[in-house]
Order: C-alpha cells, then sequence, then structure tokens
C-alpha cells in the first residue's frame, strides 16, 4: 500500500474530506454575521477579554451539546441532559464535602452521568420504547431522585484545589474551553475516523439498512445515550466548579439550549447527519447572541426572543439552502 | 380505430432540470378506451411525462389537449378534475381510515347541513362503484386490512368516481402476484370497453404485451416510436428502449462442489415453516413462489435479521448462532434487500461509506477507519461492477436504483461474503441494468459462491437458477432441477388451490408471449 500514489482517484476523496464541508461553512457565515453586526453596535464586542468570555458561557452548553449531536445522529433524543447533570452534580459534591478526593468524585460523577445514558439507552435500543418518552421520562426521574438526595437544599462547601482547576486557565485560556476543545477534537475523530462513528451516521441514517449491513445497532445507540451522559456530568462538573455549591435544580432547559445548537449546527432531529464543528458554532452563535444583547443591555425577555428568532431563521436558511 | 380523435394528447412537451434535459419535445397520444404503454429505461422521462400531465410540475414548453381542446392544468387537482387520475407506484391513502373515507379524501359528501360528513352515502357510493371492480371489498373497512392488490382496485374506484376518463397507472404491479396481474388485466380490459383510456408504464414486457394496445417508447427524455403492439415482439421493444440489441444470454450452469449452506427445520410461526435445504458453493438457488409465501422471510432468517422459532443453520459445517445478523455476516452470510431504499442503502452516506459498513474492521487500523484504504478498496469494486458515476464519496442515494443496487451487492464483495442472498434483485431497475446485474450473479457463482434469488419474476428465475425451489404459504413445497425448470411447474406449485382456477384461465395466452 503506496502512499504516495495521488494518480489514486481515492487520494480526491481523502483531500475533500480535509475541508469542512459546506454545511459547517454555512454555520461560521452566519456566527461571522452575529459578529459583525454587534462589533458595528457596540464597542466593546470584540475585544479579547470579551471574546474569552463569551467562550467561556457557551462551554456548559456546547458540552452538552456534543453529547445531544451524537444522540440525534444516530436518530434519537436525550431531554433528560439537565436533571442527570444535576444529580451528578450534587452526588459528585457530597462525596467531595464528606472528603473524598476531587478526582475520585469527578470519576463518580462521570459514572452516574454514564448510569443514567445508559438506563435510557438500554430502554430504547433493547424495550424498542421512543427515546423521546424515555428520557422524558428520565428527565423526572434523576431530577427527582437529586432534589430527594438533597432534600432540596444545594450543597455548599466544594473543596477549593477542585474549584481552582475548573477556573483557572491554560495559556490564558479558561479551562472550560480547554476542556471543551479537547472533548470536540475526541468526538471529531470519533466521528469521522472511528468505526463507532461511522455506525452511529449509519444507525441514524437508516436504522434497518445499518442492521442488515452488520452494525450492532442496540449497543451503538447505547453507547450514544451514554456519551451524553457522561458530557452533562462534564457540564455539571464545570457549573459547580464555578458556583462552588451543587444546587439539585440546576441544568433546568439544558436540553432545550443543546438541542438548538445541535440544530443550528445542522444536526438533523431525523438522524443521520450533523457535525461536531456545526454543533461547537451553534453553541457560541447563541453564547455571542446573549453576550451581545447583555453588552447593550437588552432586557432578558428579548434575548429570549432574539433566541427564538435565530433558531427558526437557521432552520429556514437550512431548508432553502439543502433544496428539497 | 384508427382515425380516433385523441382522448388526451401532450404535443412538444419539453422540460429541463437542472443539468438534464428531461424531456425534449414529446409527443404522447392516447385514444379513447385505448390501453397505451408507456415504455423506456429509468430516466427515459416516463415519470417525468406523467408528472407533467398531473402538474407536479410545469413543462417548460408544449401543451396538453383533452379530446381536441387545449387545456391548462396548473396544479395535481385541477388534473384530476380534468378526467386525469393517476395511480401511483406506492399507492396513496391514509391505511387507518376505510375504503370509503379514502376513496372521498379531500372532498367528502356532506350532509344536508354542509356540516357533516354523509358517512352512510359516502359509504353506498364506494358500494356502487365497487360492485363492478370488485364486490368483495367493504368499504367500511380500513384500508390497511386489505391487500395490496385491493388497495390498488380501491384507488381505481376512487379515479372512476372522480369521473377519470383517462387513468395513468405507475408500475402497478410491483408488489402484486401473478393472479392478481392477471385479475388487474381484466380489470383493465373492463375499463377499456368502458371507454376510459389507460396509461400503462410497466417495466415487466410480458405484462405490457398481454394488456396494451398501442406503446410509446422514450429513451432519453425524447420520443422514439408509436408502436402498435401487435407488430412487434419483447425484442424489439427493448431494441427501441435501449438502441441497440440486446444479446440475450441463457442461462450457464456451474462446477459444484461442497455444501456451504445447510438450513434444517428453520421456521418462524406461519411465515416460515420447517425449511430445510442445502446450497453448495457455485450453484445458484432461485426460490420462486406469490408475493407473501415467505420467500422474503426466509432470507432474512438465514440472514439473522429475524428471530426463528425452530431450525438451525450451519455454514461450511459449523453451527450458526440465530438472530444475530453480525455473526451471519461473520460466516460469510450478505443480504440484498428486496426494499434497497428503506433496507439496503444510507442515503447521505458516500458509496465508500455504504460499502464498507460490514467490514469496518477490515477498513480500520489502531482503532480508526483509514479512509484511503477504504476509498481503495471501494473504487476497485466500482471499476469492477462498472458502476457509475465513479465517485466513491458521491451520497449513494444520488446514484440510479441500478447503480444503487450494485453498490450494495459491492458491500457483500468488499466484505468477501461467500454467501449471497438476494431479494428481488432487480426490482425497479431498468433493461440494461438488469442483465447486468445477472452476468453479476452469474459470474459470482463462478467464483465459487453460493447464491440464492428470490424473485417474483418468472424470466429472471429461470434466467439465473441452477436449481428452483417453490414457495408456498411459508413452505417449501418443490424442488425443480435445472432441467425441469419452467414456468407451469413453478405456477402449479406455487399457486395454492383456492386461486388456482383463475390463473389457470389466462395461462395459455401468457405462455404465447412469453415463449
Amino acid at each position: 500500500m503506496t502512499s504516495t500514489d495521488f494518480r489514486d482517484p481515492a487520494a480526491k476523496g481523502t483531500f475533500a474530506r480535509m475541508v469542512p464541508n459546506l454545511r459547517d461553512l454555512g454555520t461560521l457565515f452566519g456566527l461571522v454575521v452575529i459578529f459583525v453586526a454587534f462589533t458595528a453596535l457596540n464597542d466593546t464586542f470584540l475585544t479579547v477579554p470579551n471574546l474569552v468570555n463569551i467562550l467561556q458561557q457557551s462551554s456548559i452548553n456546547a458540552c452538552i451539546a456534543l453529547g445531544m449531536t451524537m444522540v440525534i445522529i444516530s436518530g434519537g433524543i436525550d431531554l433528560s441532559v439537565g436533571p442527570t447533570a444535576a444529580l451528578s452534580a450534587v452526588l459528585a459534591a457530597s462525596a467531595m464535602v464528606v472528603g473524598v478526593p476531587a478526582p475520585l468524585a469527578i470519576l463518580l460523577a462521570l459514572a452516574v452521568g454514564v448510569a443514567c445514558g445508559v438506563f435510557n439507552g438500554v430502554l430504547i435500543a433493547y424495550a424498542g420504547l421512543q427515546p423521546f418518552i424515555v428520557t422524558l421520562g428520565g428527565l423526572s426521574l434523576y431530577r427527582a431522585l437529586a432534589l430527594i438526595y438533597t432534600g432540596g437544599n444545594p450543597v455548599f462547601g466544594l473543596p477549593e484545589g477542585f474549584r481552582d482547576f475548573l477556573n483557572g486557565s491554560l495559556f490564558g485560556i479558561p479551562s472550560p474551553v480547554v476542556i471543551v476543545a479537547v472533548i470536540s477534537l475526541a468526538l471529531w475523530v470519533m466521528l469521522n475516523r472511528s468505526p463507532l462513528g461511522e455506525y452511529i451516521l449509519a444507525v441514524g441514517g437508516n436504522e434497518e439498512a445499518a442492521r442488515i449491513s452488520g452494525v450492532p445497532v442496540a449497543r451503538t445507540k447505547i453507547v450514544t445515550y451514554a456519551l451524553s451522559g457522561a458530557l452533562a456530568s462534564v457540564a455539571a462538573l464545570i457549573l459547580i466548579g464555578r458556583l462552588g455549591a451543587a444546587e439539585p435544580t440546576l441544568g433546568t432547559l439544558w436540553e432545550l439550549d443543546a438541542i438548538a445548537a445541535a440544530a443550528i449546527g445542522g444536526a438533523s432531529l431525523m438522524g443521520g447527519k450533523g457535525s461536531v464543528v456545526g454543533t461547537l458554532l451553534g453553541a457560541i452563535i447563541l453564547g455571542a447572541l446573549r453576550n451581545g444583547l447583555t453588552l447593550m443591555n437588552v432586557q432578558a425577555f428579548y434575548q429570549l426572543l432574539a433566541t427564538g428568532i435565530i433558531i427558526i431563521v437557521a432552520m429556514l436558511i437550512d431548508r432553502a439552502t439543502r433544496g428539497r | 380505430m384508427p382515425d380516433q380523435p385523441s382522448r388526451l394528447k401532450l404535443a412538444g412537451i419539453s422540460k429541463s432540470f437542472p443539468g438534464v434535459r428531461a424531456l425534449d419535445n414529446v409527443t404522447f397520444e392516447v385514444r379513447p378506451g385505448e390501453v397505451h404503454g408507456l415504455l423506456g429505461e429509468n430516466g427515459a422521462g416516463k415519470s417525468t411525462l406523467l408528472n407533467t400531465l398531473s402538474a407536479v410540475f410545469k413543462a417548460d414548453e408544449g401543451h396538453i389537449e383533452i379530446d381536441g381542446r387545449p387545456v391548462e392544468i396548473r396544479s395535481p387537482l385541477e388534473a384530476r378534475a380534468a378526467g386525469i387520475a393517476m395511480i401511483h407506484q406506492e399507492l396513496q391513502h391514509v391505511p387507518h381510515l376505510t375504503v370509503a373515507q379514502n376513496m372521498f379524501l379531500g372532498r367528502p359528501l356532506k350532509q344536508a347541513s354542509g356540516l357533516l360528513v354523509d358517512r352512510r352515502g359516502q359509504e353506498q357510493r364506494a358500494r356502487e362503484v365497487l360492485r363492478d371492480l370488485d364486490p368483495t371489498i367493504d368499504p367500511k373497512t380500513p384500508i390497511r386490512d386489505l391487500k395490496v392488490s385491493q388497495q390498488q382496485v380501491v384507488e381505481i374506484a376512487r379515479a372512476l368516481l372522480e369521473n377519470a376518463r383517462v387513468i395513468a397507472m405507475d408500475e402497478p404491479t410491483s408488489s402484486l402476484t401473478p393472479a392478481e396481474f392477471d385479475r388487474l388485466a381484466v380489470l383493465i380490459e373492463q375499463l377499456a370497453a368502458r371507454g376510459v383510456s389507460i396509461i400503462y408504464v410497466s417495466h415487466k414486457m410480458d405484462e405490457v404485451f398481454r394488456v396494451c394496445d398501442r406503446a410509446t417508447i422514450l429513451r432519453d427524455g425524447k420520443f422514439v416510436d408509436t408502436v402498435n403492439m401487435a407488430d412487434m415482439n419483447e425484442a424489439s421493444i427493448v431494441a427501441r428502449m435501449v438502441g441497440r440489441e440486446i444479446v440475450h444470454q441463457t442461462h450457464t450452469s456451474h462446477e459444484r462442489s461442497d455444501a456451504l449452506l445447510e438450513v434444517s427445520d428453520l421456521g418462524r410461526e406461519k411465515a416460515v415453516q420447517g425449511a430445510t435445504f442445502t446450497l453448495r458453493r457455485g450453484e445458484v438457488l432461485g426460490i420462486s413462489g406469490l408475493v407473501g409465501s415467505g420467500r422474503t422471510e426466509l432470507l432474512r432468517l438465514i440472514a439473522g435479521i429475524d428471530r426463528p422459532t425452530s431450525g438451525s443453520i450451519r455454514v461450511s459445517g459449523r453451527s450458526l448462532p440465530l438472530h444475530d445478523p453480525r455473526a451471519a455476516i461473520r460466516a460469510g452470510i450478505g443480504l440484498v434487500p428486496e426494499d434497497r431504499k428503506g433496507h439496503g442503502i444510507i442515503r447521505e452516506r458516500s458509496v465508500a461509506a455504504n460499502m464498507a459498513l460490514p467490514s469496518m474492521g477490515r477498513f480500520s487500523r489502531y482503532g480508526l477507519v483509514s479512509h484511503r484504504q477504504r476509498h481503495r478498496v471501494a473504487m476497485k469494486v466500482m471499476e469492477d461492477l462498472r458502476l457509475r458515476p465513479l465517485d466513491v464519496t458521491r451520497p449513494i442515494g444520488k446514484f440510479s436504483g441500478g447503480n444503487q443496487q450494485k453498490a450494495i451487492i459491492g458491500r457483500w464483495i468488499a466484505a468477501g461474503t461467500e454467501i449471497l442472498l438476494f431479494d428481488e434483485p432487480t426490482r425497479g431497475i431498468d433493461v440494461g441494468a438488469k442483465s447486468e446485474i445477472y452476468a453479476l450473479i452469474e459470474r459470482l457463482a463462478q467464483e465459487g459462491k453460493a447464491i440464492v434469488v428470490v424473485s417474483s419474476e418468472m424470466l429472471e428465475i429461470m434466467r439465473v437458477s441452477d436449481r428452483v425451489m417453490v414457495m408456498r404459504e411459508g413452505r417449501l413445497v418443490a424442488t425443480l432441477e435445472r432441467d425441469q425448470i419452467s414456468e407451469a411447474a413453478i405456477a402449479a406449485h406455487a399457486i395454492p388451490q383456492s386461486q388456482r382456477s383463475v390463473h389457470d384461465a389466462s395461462r395459455p395466452d401468457r405462455q404465447d408471449i412469453i415463449q
């Protein structure tokens, strides 16, 4: 297998694969438009501290949305991410408060997230229940567990070391941003370069064809929900690191922001389509929008309005450019 | 009826899509009470012409006349109002509504109040129309409880209810059994006798010869000829369709050797019962039988897609875990499913990705997929199977049906599959690609692979098989060796006693045609 044979027509395909796809360029263009608009309207928007700020503010949503993207590509949906985050947050926080070392508590949080995801995934893949309903059940279930465990009270007193780690920075870039960047890279490789990624795309594209082609359909689905759960836990850790406390009510409506980011980034709720880069850009678009409107002292109600409009406009553009 | 005015005339129709001239100055005339075939390979422009007629899209040039008067049809609704009805390949109805409700869908009969639907009146009218077509259909049954052939009758009844004068049928027999086709043919004759004009689109030559008075042939969007069927034979029609003579190859047998696949007592509830057979290397085993006789189900059981309720499978003497598609694939079994769109391709993914799916392990190193290697293998298979266009990164959904089918076969070639199960391998594929698929099946057998072909097309079964097994109501009822294979022999075993008389009545003329 020589690697210098550029006459091989396949070489073109390999090269084409390196270029970001058209849909991602479209999302990037949308982001640029928003940046240009806010830069024109506000002096402080396009400054390094504010840009870093946007990334940091987007990191939690990006983290959730990346897991959501994998689930959506496989043809499912995960509505239970917020409560999953809350449950792993209060359990990990309680563990740290009673003296469990932070790294172990982090592992505990991840394990809780994976467990919630696997529970969802098993019901969907083996019991054949609908993802929307299963994770809607999970949404109540995991929230209830978090509330029951804490009696509804926040868990205070997280150790300094844990907080410093998550509030620190690497070469001036906040830790949460670095964490999300590393996760993104790993997921990009997984989706575009690993058999698992191929399976996720196949299951979402045509489940029956995938089964006939020997794709381990059930396992693939479960893995996506487990990933989504684990990333919900990561998001929870970032949040409690910042706040210094774990509220059992944290993560309310996270699932909707995450779905919005994934959809803006080109993920299709019908399954089979979606990209890591697109979802990241989608999360940044939502973050930049909120940041810019806040800088301009626009009331929160109007921010919500703008978010709604952006989502719908993005979908309309998506529809128009894709043709039918 | 030489000098009759035409009932319907499409004059000088042209239609372009970006990059394609789908129809180029096509003229098409149908006389009153005539059954007029519309023939051509896939992509010849048949569907585009039908869609122009029903105003799914607008022609760039040309006009439509009904009974000599130019009419303008701007929407599918106006087409229906003008007396033109379409019966699509995939029947269009709401499954859980009743027959009568479906027939009045979109323009219900109202009660005197003008507010509520007059259900009883609808059922009454539906019953009247259905009486002539198929009196066994009860207007009150939900349409999903009917057989596909009966659902089709309901569509025809609906067209008659709307006083259709032209009924266009697009591949009406794609899911009908031979006996059901016979009934449809009789029905078409009756309609024609009443003065209704029928446009009949089909790939199946024997059907076209059976039902059509005349036929118009299209090729590459251009009008080729309108012919009287009485003056034609199959070869002369096909030659006009493809623009060249197709050499009709006959079957060649291959060396057989050791048994590769042994199926014993395999069953799933009523669908498949006690299936036992052996398949050797280099052998092509045809499985014939009516739609619903359990052929597809049998293949799915062997491929591990569905869970058998009895039996066992051995590959090269080793017992195969059942209901485990991955184990079946590892053992060298590959299924080329009947429903290409629903069960075969993953539309948005590239040909390379589609081909590599069963053998991801082979294309991965250190847990990562080697795109280079995958493209190289896919390219080799594409060249080998003459898949066009030759672009491994193109989404498979953008290829023609024949090329998609080649890619699905290529999927198993790339995986090194030894036992190939074909379910209706040439469904919806045009004549040219069909003979390529047959040649490919033959070649795979020559290379020592073991092949099962399930098909509803008699000619296809007879063309490819070394041996034919006939299924009836879930059971393998007969095995015909090469010298015993004939349409009559297959039909005799395939058709349940209760349906036999209908089929036999129409046998002689079909035999003439197939010849």
